[in-house]
């Protein structure tokens, strides 16, 4: 497994110092691997998905045109995500012009978790997963969009706070913010017997 | 793996890859199950985080792989466009094709086409122009060509029945067969074309910077390497013109063109002009051919005739039993068909036995007369 995580990261940065070096096909191969993964993360930030689609596309544009000035060692998806966001932000500003913002706080999460319907088999189940569902969502922007860049995305918290220019300290409090109130209301509600036994269908 | 033993919050779950394949995918590969059921505070961990996990679901993209290409397409298309604004000093064009490979692994393969900048041509600026050569090479069907050095025109019949009449100095490059579900031929120099019906596979002529698709009709085009302007121009049914894939084009339009419709596509500014009026247009009133001017409707009219006319018009020799089809009189409508379908229908309607064989520009029909 951890092999598995290596060799993807390693691939990365191949294909990554290729680009760097003018090798189209890898970047055509970077693109392809994580264009999907980014319009995803671009439409719960953007909800015009065209514009979306221009952000994204520019900024692969850029990556090519600049190559010469990328940096090494980097985390291809932690970098694409990341500047995914600020071009983003960098609509949003222009949009808002009148409101003098500077930075990518601007930029709402508006992403809605759903339900894994497929997966939930009992009827205890479903109730205890939609109440969850419904708490994660009502969790403020930031915690969310945190949730989602780590346990969809697959960014460390250290990627995470570079991302939403925060310090390391916030970013793990944004993660586990989110979770701890969630767990406080849960656990009062779930009796731990029915947790256990559902659990082991 | 063992590092799961020291799990201690649900967050040390949630981020772990196989854990996540275990409860979403249903694929344990390390023993998940059987290591939860070790311990009852561990238990309720992974149950916490099952269900938080099941709460927490991103639908999959719905992205398919050829949209994803298009994307990249587009991507590389931007970038070029940002590189000529920047690169303009270089005058260097590079022109890319994005191809598949059998593995469905997308490969950018560059051409990189140097301007002949020092021999400055007065006319058109070389960056955005595509030859006919360039065409020809990267169409890898095995093509065949066919040049006119006549001083008069040439009908070449294609394999799925289409007639091309191809005008003095001009060449055009077709397979000898077509195969796949796509006609393309390319032209250099000015033809009128007759597009046997088959809307599964449209026709397809390339020639300089523009691409004409149709799926049968008829049509004239003019693309002389050396002149400054393509004109397409429809007598029947419906044409799309668009510029090749191959050049720059800031938005990349397609014009529909309807019969006495004409596009008249400007090399130097890369415009397309669309003409509604035909006929008010002097340059392409005086460049009517043969072909356009005659009509091929025929009501009660001596078989003889239609096929002298059939000869003005493809510049044929037709062989026929005169005396045999002395009293033959037809009435059909022939407009919309090439040569070779004109024919099949002309036999047809005198008599089952009527056959016809074409050999080069020679036609021979043998009959033993109408009935």
């Amino acid at each position: 497994m951890s092999h598995i995580l290596k060799n993807k990261v390693l691939d990365d940065f191949i294909l990554w110092s290729n680009l760097k070096n003018g090798d189209e096909r890898s970047f055509s191969l970077l693109f392809e691997k994580y264009y999907r993964d980014l319009i995803n993360y671009g439409n719960s930030l953007c909800p015009f998905a065209e514009k979306v689609q221009d952000c994204i596309q520019d900024v692969f544009a850029d990556i090519w045109l600049y190559r010469a000035s990328l940096l090494d060692n980097v985390i291809v998806k932690a970098y694409l995500l990341s500047s995914v966001r600020k071009r983003i932000a960098r609509l949003h500003e222009r949009d808002y012009i009148f409101k003098k913002t500077t930075t990518t706080d601007v930029l709402e999460f508006l992403f809605d978790f759903s339900i894994e319907n497929a997966l939930v088999e009992d009827e205890v189940t479903a109730e205890r997963v939609l109440h969850l569902n419904k708490l994660l969502n009502d969790l403020p922007g930031r915690q969310k969009e945190a949730l989602y860049l780590r346990y969809h995305q697959g960014l460390s918290v250290d990627q995470i706070a570079e991302l939403l220019e925060v310090n390391y300290q916030s970013a793990n409090n944004l993660l586990h913010r989110g979770l701890l109130s969630l767990r406080k209301e849960w656990k009062g509600s779930i009796p731990l017997l029915i947790l256990i036994y559902s659990g082991l269908l | 793996m063992q590092k799961r033993n020291n799990y201690t919050e649900i967050e040390d779950f949630l981020a772990d890859e196989s854990f996540q394949l275990w409860i979403l995918s249903k694929i344990d590969e390390q023993g998940w199950e059987e290591w939860t059921l070790e311990n009852l505070q561990r238990a309720k961990l992974v149950e916490d985080a099952r269900l938080l996990l099941l709460a927490m679901r991103v639908p999959d993209s719905k992205l398919s792989s050829s949209q994803v290409h298009e994307a990249l397409q587009l991507t590389w298309q931007r970038i070029e466009q940002r590189e000529a604004l920047s690169q303009e000093t270089l005058k260097i064009k590079r022109l890319r094709t994005i191809r598949y490979w059998g593995t469905g692994i997308a490969a950018a393969i560059l051409v990189g086409l140097f301007s002949a900048w020092f021999f400055k041509n007065d006319i058109l600026p070389h960056d955005n122009i595509v030859t006919y050569n360039e065409l020809v090479e990267e169409n890898n069907e095995g093509l065949v060509e066919q040049t006119n050095n006549t001083e008069k025109s040439q009908t070449i019949t294609l394999s799925d029945g289409s007639s091309v009449l191809l005008q003095p100095n001009s060449k055009l490059s077709y397979p000898k067969i077509f195969t796949g579900n796509e006609r393309k031929v390319y032209l250099s120099g000015e033809g009128f074309f007759e597009i046997s019906k088959n809307p599964k596979k449209p026709f397809f002529v390339y020639a300089n910077e523009i691409v004409t698709r149709v799926v049968g009709t008829s049509f004239r085009i003019k693309a002389y390497p050396d002149q400054q302007n393509v004109e397409v121009l429809v007598r029947t049914g419906k044409v799309r013109v668009k510029s090749n894939d191959m050049v720059r084009s800031v938005e990349n339009e397609e014009i529909i063109l309807l019969p006495n419709q004409a596009v008249r596509f400007a090399r130097k500014d890369f415009v397309f002009n669309k003409i509604t009026n035909i006929t008010a247009d002097p340059i392409l009133v005086n460049s009517v051919t043969n072909i356009e001017q005659l009509s091929f409707e025929f009501t009660d009219i001596p078989v003889a005739q239609i096929l002298e006319t059939i000869e003005q018009a493809y510049l044929v020799d037709i062989d026929f039993p005169n005396d045999k089809l002395k009293d033959c009189r037809l009435t059909t409508s022939l407009s919309d068909q090439p040569l070779a379908e004109k024919l099949k229908i002309i036999c047809k309607s005198i008599g089952n036995d009527t056959n016809y064989e074409m050999n080069g520009n020679q036609i021979v029909i043998t009959t033993s007369g109408c009935n």
